[in-house]
């Protein structure tokens, strides 16, 4: 690995260390409709769509593990999750897919909405919580938006760090 | 795409998906891990930081005006109040010598500490202390605030300590009337957790329960003191689905933004079960 790389993941890895204490810092993120979005989701699919597949396997489950540890003391949906989604997200965006702003976005939104799903039917649903529906309406919408919104904010923090640290 | 299936990427990205779900299968097996201790012992410096950051009160002046006629109010309700309190006191002394009874207070081991996080992804408003094992914290301790019953320690690493609040449907609570010694369980609900609100369900048919009674632990199950106020009635429903009443309970905290709080680490009667009155080992 060259210096740039190293510097350029370097840089991944504290942005990554830093979102996950800010987004679990009490009453920092304001909750829109009862809920605060999944910053690690975004980052990890904007770092997936500059990155190799298998580097960027390897942030989408240190982003996946750590939204994991947020809610319990367990890996599980986002690890599991993110690590297969980022792995195909690297290969697509470097061999099938040009990486542009609306390509991504509609990427986001896939993402996002399946992997909040798959855990709303994990954590609440076979759970089997009453009221699901009520969790579902009243926090998880606003969070898939809120989540999908931070990506615009990532996609370019990320983009300006790739083409920044980039020896090509 | 065939030279793709066959690369070398395919084949970390297979044993790295394998060793994700094996590391998924070994954390969920277990209480307290290596995984979430590190991640933990590594953030908490940052998390101390800007949790006291934020830890500022961000109200804005028309809440606080708002507030400030609300307390003048209840200021002024007290100072009526007072004027009874004496008479009572003086009556209920006679009462204690009259009767010779002795009010006993268990003794508390109060560990306070201060929320470090609060956890994204969970709806019940669950939160991280910054107190662990290493102070003596165990799974299952009850965590209060100066007001009353918060919830209980779910999970405890070296360090820190999650908390599941009484607004989680996870909490289940002894709890009585003291007005009315009606019993119930405090159970929370995602009807109510957005107001700050907890349920008391399984409430009898005949039940006296009214508005603005105080709900308190029963002690029963030995898992929590007897006595520790729970919260205020603001409502009496009926469920059609359980075919049984339920109180509404309005805990005198707002749980959503509590940062002080304290773990019961040891109190008189941890673990005993009271059978018809008479204490058990559990």
């Amino acid at each position: 690995m060259n210096n740039i790389k190293f510097f350029r993941y370097l840089a991944y890895s504290i942005e990554i260390l830093i979102l996950f204490v800010l987004g679990s810092t009490p009453s920092l993120f304001k909750e829109i409709y009862g809920a605060t979005p999944c910053l690690l989701v975004s980052l990890a699919i904007t770092i997936s769509v500059f990155e190799p597949e298998v580097p960027s396997m390897v942030f989408g489950f240190v982003c996946g593990a750590l939204t994991d540890l947020g809610f319990s003391n367990s890996i599980g949906t986002f690890a599991i999750g993110l690590t297969i989604v980022c792995f195909i997200l690297g290969y697509c965006a470097n061999n099938i897919i040009t990486v542009s702003f609306w390509n991504v976005m509609l990427a986001t939104i896939i993402i996002v909405t399946a992997l909040l799903s798959i855990h709303f039917l994990f954590s609440y649903v076979m759970a089997g919580y009453a009221d699901g529906a009520v969790y579902f309406v009243n926090h998880y919408i606003s969070r898939i938006v809120q989540t999908i919104l931070y990506t615009v904010v990532f996609y370019y923090l990320n983009k300006f760090i790739y083409t920044t640290l980039n020896d090509q | 795409m065939k030279d793709f299936l066959k690369s070398n990427s395919v084949k970390i990205f297979l044993s790295a998906v394998f060793v994700v779900i094996v590391l998924s299968v070994f954390t969920n097996s277990i209480q307290s891990n290596m995984v979430s201790s590190t991640v933990n012992s590594i953030t908490a410096p940052l998390s101390k930081v800007t949790a006291a950051a934020t830890n500022e009160d961000n109200r804005s002046i028309e809440e606080i005006k708002a507030e400030n006629e609300e307390l003048k109010k209840e200021n002024k309700k007290l100072r009526s109040q007072l004027v009874n309190y004496y008479d009572t006191l003086t009556e209920n002394t006679r009462l204690w010598k009259f009767y010779g009874l002795k009010k006993e207070n268990p003794q508390f081991t109060l560990v306070p500490g201060t929320v470090l996080r609060r956890d994204p992804n969970d709806e019940f408003y669950s939160c991280t202390l910054d107190k662990g094992s290493t102070s003596e914290v165990s799974q299952g301790d009850p965590v209060v605030s100066e007001n009353g019953l918060v919830g209980w320690v779910s999970e405890v690493d070296l360090n820190t300590c999650k908390v599941v609040t009484v607004l989680s449907p996870q909490t289940s609570v002894g709890a009585i009337d003291n007005k009315t010694s009606d019993t119930g369980i405090i159970s929370g609900s995602a009807k109510y957790c957005d107001d700050n609100l907890t349920t008391m369900s399984k409430l009898s048919a005949d039940h006296k329960v009214k508005k603005g009674d105080i709900i308190t632990s029963t002690g029963i199950s030995g898992l929590y003191p007897k006595g520790l106020i729970i919260g205020e009635v603001t409502d009496i429903c009926y469920d059609t689905y359980n075919t049984s009443y339920y109180a509404v309970v309005k805990p005198y905290d707002n749980i959503k933004k509590i940062t002080e709080l304290a773990i019961i680490t040891d109190y008189t009667g941890q673990g005993e079960v009271l059978i018809n009155g008479k204490s058990e080992n559990k």
